[in-house]
């Protein structure tokens, strides 16, 4: 390639030469090369008097060539059909200096033909005649200047069918060999080289060619068109500093304000994508008038995603919204979707990212995010059960654990523990290292009292999370609330955590040991436990029974339909226990059919979570929305059980878990001071003694100044530091 | 046609030289033997009028008419050498102005192979043919040495060096041409490298061993004669157009090709007697074929024996009729012995049979 390199170095030398001569006048004798063919159809590229001598670049060859045989006859006959053709042309100047000597030798006949037939661009026939004629007489030779210009024609058509077929080397050789082609009459040749030696990865030498053209050559729609293309092969400052070239002045001036207007573009579209790069204010104004002179969906989406990096959701969406109604697709409603999820407008960026969701994988993404970002929220959001029966069957096909996981969070947080469980179990099935998803599962093995599950989740987790580790250690099966066990009894870790005095640290900063006697809170237990043991007592007494009596009928398999209401959902809660969820269904389908609201409430759970465990998750939210668990059942029920275990926990000194009970239950009643107290202490308990302390400031307010300040003090004593 | 005319005249003499002497030393390595043809004027004119009239446009174009009108290599190169053999430097420049203008654009120096009036770019297929290649690299050099023309010995000269180079293979102890110089190799396809036994047109490779000594065209043409020999030992003695190496040296038809002795192959009986190489014994087991059973030159199934198409143009019966003639002296059928037309590669297959039988043969005719 350096060979061809240092020919086409000589080549744009030769040209600089021809530059020169151009403009000098066309009246010096130029070299026969500079003047390749125009056959009698006008050639493609554009010849009307746009140099700034006014002359059309004319085929002056034959002219040229009968002058020089002083052939008076057909000089006058060309420059007549040349007149006719090119009404702008005037002979050159010189043609009288060419003319041989009064005494030349006729014409050859064959001649005239030969460039008849050049003219007609019939090459072959040319070439065929000439061999014809050698064939007789060996010593006749064609003019010099008809052979130069059939090889200039040759070289360009098989120049132009390398560089369509994408023979690049081939261009270049032939560019060099025949370097009079490289003119202003063939521009579209020119631009063939500089692409060959783009794909060459020779971009400088590209650069030399655009900046020939643009030196020298003055078609304007052919100057901007060489930017264009410049555009499309060079580094942007190469493109910019092409643009000094631009020619203000003249008759014909340029105007490569589209070309300065895509360079700007380009500039916002990269800072686009990057919210560390700003665009100038310029650059922008040009991406807004773009959005205003043309329909295009291009700039708005460019000037969205600017926004959107850049802190301005709020115009952001706009723009994704003009860009929607320009028909941008997908692009725009994946911006759409997340300039609203940015406003924390969730519910409506997820209704409005369903609809796009199958359009493209970045459709899909955006939605499983803001569907997440929906379900995660804090407090749990009141969702319509349609919502979340789209979104689960959408995670269930994506296989997107994050989602899973937060619908595992969303129905632990509203008292769902079984379905939370199984959608804890997805998501690490799905993901096996996502600990998050693992604590929850272990929180609602836990809650389950589902020892088998809790134990392998520990067993897995146990190294690798502190907060299953810890939950794994204030266990302590003597003293937890359990159901009638039915599974066989697994030995348990036999760990006796002492209450309150030296308690261990539970979560490891900070690492000082609390050196205090905190005084025993009095808790008020009877009222909260009585409702508590009342309205459990019937979700456990019927699932008691499933074990017992009535439950040996559930080993057997047998057709529902004979049944009660109640006895079919009593078999139907049997056959969960069995592990037998899809002929749970059936029972289950039975009470709906027959039973009062509160069983049929019962039964489409019970039917959800049966469909769950089958991993039949769509059906499992249709059952679910057969009948819609009440919501002030579920809370009342939340709470109760949650002060329960926050007050089993703390008297057990388990505090994390005290302190996650009373999180829990805080999300669906409001906390008060007895059970602030009881938070203030955990905290201080596990050495986090700013929260302890904003707690017992809080709980001072409120006129239990006696308690909390007790608390303060033990604060003090610990940290060696007043606070008051 | 490039700008420079310097190589020296004394080359032409020379190449003439060589190429007796490489068709001696090869006769002398080996039973079988080349023996170049003189070619020029072995073709009418009228004959050549008539075919050149139906299949050669102005532009210098070969046209494939019953293949939807396309060009490409192998057709102007027959082109070419027919040109050649009627005597008429007119149609040989103005075919070859077509060729190098629209075919010898590749960057490795070999033709493109398909051009198509309608494509757009009229190019379709930008991988070469190497028999194209050979016949327009033969064909030129027999015309620059015939017309003392340095512009085609030149060319010639450029071209056989870049099939050398790009269209030679080893594979297991052979060294074969590759029918392209892109997808027929070992690691192009799974059952590579694929070859075409047809490719190997005998009577180039002494001129293409003058242009470009330093490629082994002797060990070519050798090792395309045994795997030939091998093609055809099998139960249905005939080879496959298209045949796969993969397994070492043992030929079977190539995959995703009908397993075919059919247009491609059936100009190998052609090119041996072209070549001069009459000794080989499949050509009577060949001539049998054709000649007894009455079968004529027919499309068969190299597999099962089965008979797919008969052909009947002039031109296909021509070959074994000429089969008869260089083995057995049997004179050229009276319907056989006027040229009538029909479609290019027939009519091709015709002339060139036609042409060898008058230089060789004449008693045939």
């Amino acid at each position: 390639m350096r060979l061809v390199g240092s020919a086409i170095t000589i080549a744009v030398a030769i040209l600089g030469f021809a530059a020169i001569a151009q403009q000098t006048g066309s009246g010096v004798s130029q070299p026969p090369a500079e003047a390749p063919p125009a056959p009698a159809p006008p050639p493609p590229a554009p010849t009307n008097g746009s140099q700034s001598q006014s002359q059309p670049q004319v085929d002056e060859s034959a002219l040229r060539y009968f002058a020089s045989q002083g052939d008076t006859r057909r000089v006058n006959a060309e420059i007549a059909r040349l007149r006719a053709l090119y009404p702008n042309w005037t002979p050159p100047s010189d043609l009288s200096q060419l003319s041989g000597s009064p005494g030349a030798p006729p014409p050859d006949p064959l001649i005239e033909r030969l460039w008849n037939l050049y003219r007609e661009d019939r090459i072959a026939e040319v070439r065929a005649a000439i061999a014809e004629r050698q064939a007789t007489d060996a010593n006749w030779k064609p003019p010099e200047e008809l052979v130069t210009a059939l090889e200039t024609v040759e070289a360009r058509r098989r120049l132009t069918n390398a560089s369509d077929t994408g023979q690049w080397r081939t261009v270049l050789s032939v560019a060099t060999e025949v370097p009079g082609l490289l003119t202003c009459m063939n521009v579209d040749v020119l631009w063939r080289v500089a692409e060959a030696f783009a794909r060459t990865d020779q971009p400088n030498r590209t650069r030399d060619v655009y900046t020939y053209i643009l030196t020298n050559c003055a078609t304007p729609a052919e100057r901007l068109a060489t930017l264009q293309k410049a555009l499309l092969v060079l580094p942007e400052p190469q493109v910019t500093a092409l643009l000094q070239f631009e020619r203000r002045t003249g008759d014909t001036p340029d105007d490569f304000g589209t070309i300065r207007d895509e360079l700007a573009r380009r500039r916002v579209e990269r800072a686009s994508l990057d919210s560390k790069m700003t665009a100038s204010a310029d650059d922008l104004a040009v991406v807004e008038r773009m959005i205003q002179t043309s329909g295009e969906a291009g700039p708005v989406l460019i000037l969205g995603w600017y926004n959107y990096h850049h802190n301005n959701p709020t115009r952001a969406l706009e723009l994704f919204k003009t860009a929607l109604d320009r028909n941008a697709g997908p692009k725009a409603a994946e911006g759409y979707a997340m300039s609203l999820r940015a406003l924390n407008r969730l519910a409506e960026a997820e209704t409005f990212a369903y609809e796009w969701r199958e359009r493209a994988p970045e459709n899909m993404k955006i939605y499983l995010d803001v569907a997440t970002a929906l379900l995660s929220q804090d407090p749990p959001p009141r969702l319509d059960t349609q919502v979340v029966g789209r979104i689960v069957p959408v995670v269930m096909a994506q296989r997107f654990s994050d989602a899973a996981q937060a619908l595992g969070w969303y129905s632990y947080n509203t008292e769902q523990i079984r379905t939370a469980r199984d959608w804890f179990r997805t998501a690490l099935s799905w993901k096996a290292d996502d600990e998050p998803s693992a604590y929850g599962l272990a929180l609602s093995t836990q809650r389950l009292n589902d020892r088998g599950g809790f134990n392998a989740v520990v067993a897995q987790w146990r190294s690798r999370s502190q907060r299953i580790a810890d939950l794994a250690d204030g266990v302590n099966p003597a003293t937890g609330r359990q159901a009638v066990a039915a599974q066989p009894a697994v030995p348990q870790p036999a760990m006796t955590a002492p209450p309150a005095m030296a308690a261990p640290v539970e979560t490891a900063p900070p690492p000082a040991q609390p050196r205090y006697a905190p005084r025993e809170v009095a808790v008020e237990q009877v009222e909260a436990e009585q409702a508590f043991v009342q309205t459990e007592e019937n979700v456990r007494r019927r699932q008691t029974q499933a074990r017992s009596a009535l439950g040996r009928n559930c080993a057997i398999t047998r057709n529902p339909s004979g049944l009660s209401a109640d006895a079919a959902l009593t078999r139907g809660w049997c056959l969960m226990e069995a592990n037998r969820p899809l002929e749970a269904v059936n029972a289950f389908d039975r009470a709906i059919a027959n039973g009062s609201s509160r069983t049929r409430e019962e039964a489409a759970y019970g039917k959800s979570l049966a469909y769950l465990r089958k991993n039949l998750t769509s059906e499992a939210a249709i059952a679910a929305a057969e009948a819609p668990q009440n919501r002030e059942r579920r809370v009342e029920l939340g709470a109760s059980i949650l002060t329960q275990r926050a007050l089993a926990a703390y008297r057990d000194g388990r505090y994390v878990e005290t302190l996650h009970a009373l999180s829990e239950r805080a999300r669906i009643v409001p906390e008060q001071n007895d059970l602030l107290l009881i938070r203030g202490w955990s905290y201080l308990k596990l050495g986090r003694f700013d929260d302890a302390e904003k707690v017992f400031r809080a709980v001072q307010q409120t006129g239990y100044s006696e308690e909390a300040a007790a608390g303060l003090n033990a604060i003090r004593e610990v940290t060696g530091q007043v606070r008051y | 046609m490039t700008g420079d005319a310097s190589p020296p005249k004394r080359i032409l003499p020379w190449l003439v030289t060589a190429i007796l002497l490489l068709t001696g030393s090869m006769a002398n390595s080996q039973t079988l033997s080349v023996q170049p043809l003189n070619l020029v004027g072995t073709i009418s004119a009228a004959d050549w009028e008539a075919y050149r009239s139906r299949f050669v446009e102005d532009s210098g174009r070969v046209v494939d008419t019953a293949n939807g009108n396309i060009s490409h290599s192998e057709g102007q190169g027959y082109g070419l050498l027919l040109a050649l053999a009627a005597g008429d430097r007119r149609s040989f420049e103005q075919i070859w102005n077509f060729t190098f203008t629209e075919l010898l654009i590749r960057d490795d120096g070999l033709a493109v192979w398909k051009w198509d009036p309608n494509g757009k770019p009229k190019i379709t297929d930008r991988n070469n043919a190497t028999d194209g290649d050979l016949l327009i690299a033969y064909a030129l050099a027999r015309a620059g040495a015939a017309w003392q023309e340095t512009r085609y010995t030149n060319a010639a000269q450029k071209l056989a060096k870049a099939i050398g180079k790009s269209t030679l293979s080893r594979a297991g102890g052979s060294l074969v041409l590759l029918p392209g110089s892109q997808g027929f190799g070992a690691g192009d396809r799974p059952d590579g490298p694929v070859i075409n036994l047809s490719y190997w047109i005998f009577e180039t490779f002494p001129v293409m061993a003058a242009l470009a000594p330093e490629y082994e065209w002797t060990r070519v043409w050798r090792d395309g004669v045994m795997l030939l020999q091998q093609a055809t030992s099998g139960r249905v003695r005939l080879p496959a157009d298209w045949i796969s190496l993969q397994n070492g040296l043992q030929p079977k038809p190539a995959d995703g090709f009908p397993p075919e002795f059919g247009y491609n192959s059936l100009r190998i009986p052609l090119y041996l007697l072209r070549a001069g190489m009459t000794e080989m014994e499949w050509l009577r087991a060949l001539k049998q074929r054709w000649s007894a059973e009455n079968e004529g030159v027919a499309v068969i199934n190299v597999v099962t024996g089965q008979v797919r198409e008969r052909l009947t143009d002039q031109g296909y019966a021509m070959l074994p009729a000429a089969l008869a003639c260089a083995l057995d002296g049997t004179p050229i059928p009276e319907p056989l012995k006027s040229f009538e037309p029909s479609l290019y590669y027939p009519s091709t297959l015709y002339l060139l049979a036609k042409s060898l039988l008058g230089e060789k043969y004449p008693q045939c005719v």
